[in-house]
């Protein structure tokens, strides 16, 4: 058995873990780190450009190799397994939540409050808002101050968005740039700056966009960090004795029968909302027979996110799709829900669209067009009035149903069980879920009636759950919780977890930025205890 | 009148290339096959780019077959994601839809593009229904190679700004400022 010793082990290589080991780095330098990440590293930015140009001619996927075909999970959103983790092809959105949030208990009777302040909060988000060089303007509604400004003014409007937000704001609802993890005035931390290639989704060719992987380059380069990568931690091992964790078993790809023991005085589990529950119910011993850090039970409950309703408005304004579709217009006007109010929380979104507007084969009456007439036909389409995408994430609440659970239907190549997870809202929500459908098709219906507008369809609900976190949910109390607000567990004193599996509820906006800015939290309080 | 002169050219040149002919890579279209692929081109492009950006558009499309990789990872999802690889290279079912479109054109008269426009349509229309090509594919999807062709034409960046005639540039490199005005229109700099 080969043996890897270290001060601190991070298991699992996203962008969490990484915000985490430069935090780490810079408060404790010296301190031997080392990351051990399941999937492979993909650090060939230099053929970025051509998979690019892949991805929009073939379909191909730009990140080869980021999947282990046999380490899959039931409900799960993405594949992605490597190096960076899911933000490797994130879309750079950094939406703060807000108060409410964190008070849901206290000022709605609702789900529960987070174990951390706002104010508390705050400041990791103005940390985190730096580390990722975020573009965005303050935002309209007085009740979201921040303390530091942002890095960088606000990704500047394309022509298309100033006139969605011409339209959109006649509705009486305030709309800003969706503030954005990308280089926007000029390059910065080795990346370049923004070309609007518009594939943030997909792969960024100039790097603009935060990507994990130029941060783990540097760290890697400047000896910081020790990366393992292609090594499944099947197994988190116990003291003799203690409630210590002693080591990580890790299975290297190319290896399966050899095992190598990852040994350090502090563990950080930052595999996410999937595989780091998956991971503690998978080291079930004799001591802790329900899995790790769960002598609450709570592990792989109060799986959360959030879910969402869309729709397309069609409105006189002529725009022209293409100019820069991954940006968006957000509002914060119902973030905020007077108590007593029926309870209703969301973001509300607007992006341009080509919906209705793409070339079609055949006309209305089923002929076949061919060149000009297909032109033509497109033209007569797509430069009478424009498409809106119009989205809304609402407040999903979870019940202590909505799990991950190991399944042994599935497993890979060792045997273990794969995870399976099935959201499920609390009693609340479920009742709810009908007026918050309601209302939102009440302020679509409210914003396309500007300029002759109107919504193509019914709005429809997401049939899973965008941005997903929980599963080893904070709190104060050890009976209710898996971790404190800093993610230490409560089983165990040298076991953290960190980022999207901690947070208690989903919120209603994209979660990227708050599962860092937890992260970045987790880090000082680690390095506190060194 | 020109034209139709060097497409005859081309066509009796096309007949000699068989004694000529080297061996064809699976993924590349035999000459012949191409010269019927830019013939039908003339039909089924808009005639706003021209001859020259018609044959340019048949370069780009056969660049593309050349291009085309077998059991490649394609876009796994997000929110309900699964692996799906790349099928084999379109080519030689390409070459044998080329082959077919020739013959039925022939059958009919001569070379598909000397044909009415609503004898064209109708051979078309049959190829689109035996291949089971409905829609125009969001990319070529290798069902038939004149849809794909179109889809891959249609679908570009340089079909986009055609449409509204503007200088959009989807998904190429921009200046963030020079998506903050109105685009201008091509015809404009």
């Amino acid at each position: 058995m080969a043996v890897h010793e270290s001060d601190v082990c991070v298991i699992g290589g996203g962008i969490t873990a990484v915000m985490l080991i430069e935090r780490l780095a810079q408060l404790k330098p010296g301190l031997r780190i080392t990351v051990v990440e399941a999937g492979r590293s993909i650090f060939d930015r230099e053929n970025r450009p051509t998979y690019h140009r892949r991805a929009i001619e073939y379909g191909e996927h730009p990140w080869h190799g980021d999947y282990i075909e046999d380490q899959t999970a039931k409900g799960w959103i993405s594949m992605t397994m490597a190096v960076g983790g899911q933000a490797l092809h994130w879309g750079g959105a950094c939406n703060r939540f807000s108060e409410e949030d964190l008070r849901l208990r206290s000022m709605y009777g609702l789900s529960t409050d987070w174990p951390i302040t706002w104010t508390e909060l705050e400041k990791y988000y103005v940390q985190a808002e730096h580390r990722l060089n975020v573009a965005g303007d303050p935002s309209p509604y007085a009740e979201d101050r921040r303390s530091a400004p942002y890095s960088q003014p606000a990704m500047p409007l394309s022509y298309n968005l100033q006139t969605l937000k011409k339209w959109a704001e006649q509705s009486g609802l305030k709309f800003s740039p969706l503030p954005m993890s990308r280089n926007v005035t000029a390059p910065a931390d080795g990346r370049g700056q923004c070309g609007l290639y518009d594939t943030c989704g997909d792969v960024c060719p100039t790097g603009a966009r935060y990507s994990p992987d130029y941060t783990y380059q540097q760290l890697i380069a400047a000896r910081k960090v020790t990366l393992h990568d292609r090594m499944l931690i099947r197994k988190l091992v116990l003291a003799d004795g203690s409630d210590r964790i002693v080591a990580a078993q890790g299975y290297h790809q190319d290896r399966p029968n050899d095992v190598t023991d990852y040994r350090a005085k502090w563990f950080v589990l930052a595999s996410g909302q999937c595989w780091s529950p998956h991971l503690l119910l998978l080291s079930a011993n004799a001591r802790f027979p329900n899995g790790l850090a769960n002598r609450s039970g709570t592990v792989g409950r109060y799986m959360n996110g959030h879910k969402f309703i869309s729709a397309q408005a069609m409105i006189d304004e002529q725009t022209f799709p293409g100019q820069n579709m991954t940006h968006s217009l957000i509002s914060r006007e119902h973030f905020r829900c007077a108590p007593g109010a029926p309870f209703v929380r969301h973001d509300t979104r607007v992006w341009e669209s080509s919906a209705g507007k793409e070339p079609r084969l055949r006309a209305a009456d089923g002929r076949l067009l061919l060149g000009d007439e297909l032109l033509d036909e497109w033209r007569s389409r797509a430069t009478r009035g424009s498409s809106v995408r119009l989205r809304a994430y609402y407040d999903s609440h979870p019940s202590a149903d909505s799990r991950l659970t190991l399944d042994p239907s599935s497993t890979n190549r060792y045997g273990d069980p794969m995870p399976k997870i099935d959201r499920q809202l609390d009693a609340a929500a479920t009742a709810r879920e009908a007026a918050t459908l309601a209302h939102c098709t009440s302020v679509f219906e409210r914003m396309a009636k500007a300029s002759n507008g109107r919504l193509t369809g019914a709005p429809t609900v997401s049939d899973y759950w965008d941005h997903p976190a929980g599963g080893c949910r904070m709190g104060t109390d050890p009976a209710s919780s898996v971790c404190d607000s800093y993610g230490r567990t409560h089983d165990h004193e040298n076991l953290y977890v960190i980022g999207a599996p901690t947070l208690p509820t989903g919120g209603c906006t994209n979660g990227t930025l708050t599962f860092v800015a937890v992260s970045l939290r987790s880090a000082d309080r680690i390095a506190e205890g060194l | 009148m020109k034209r139709r002169g060097a497409l005859k050219t081309l066509a009796s040149a096309a007949v000699a290339l068989p004694l000529l002919r080297v061996e064809l890579r699976a993924d590349e279209l035999p000459a012949d096959q191409v010269f019927v692929l830019r013939d039908v081109a003339a039909t089924v492009l808009p005639s706003a780019i021209g001859s020259k950006g018609q044959n340019d558009a048949v370069d780009n499309f056969l660049r593309w077959i050349r291009e085309y990789k077998e059991g490649v990872a394609l876009s796994h999802g997000y929110g309900e994601p699964r692996l799906v690889k790349s099928g084999p290279t379109p080519a030689p079912g390409y070459t044998k839809q080329l082959v077919a479109l020739q013959q039925a054109a022939q059958a009919r008269g001569g070379r598909f593009g000397t044909l009415s426009l609503e004898m064209r349509r109708q051979l078309l229309d049959d190829a689109f229904k035996a291949a089971d090509v409905r829609t125009l594919p969001g990319r070529p999807d290798g069902k038939h190679v004149v849809a794909d062709l179109m889809a891959h034409y249609f679908r570009s960046s340089a079909a986009n700004d055609l449409c509204y005639d503007a200088r959009i540039g989807r998904n190429t490199y921009r200046a963030i400022r020079v998506t903050t005005v109105r685009p201008p229109a091509l015809g404009r700099k």
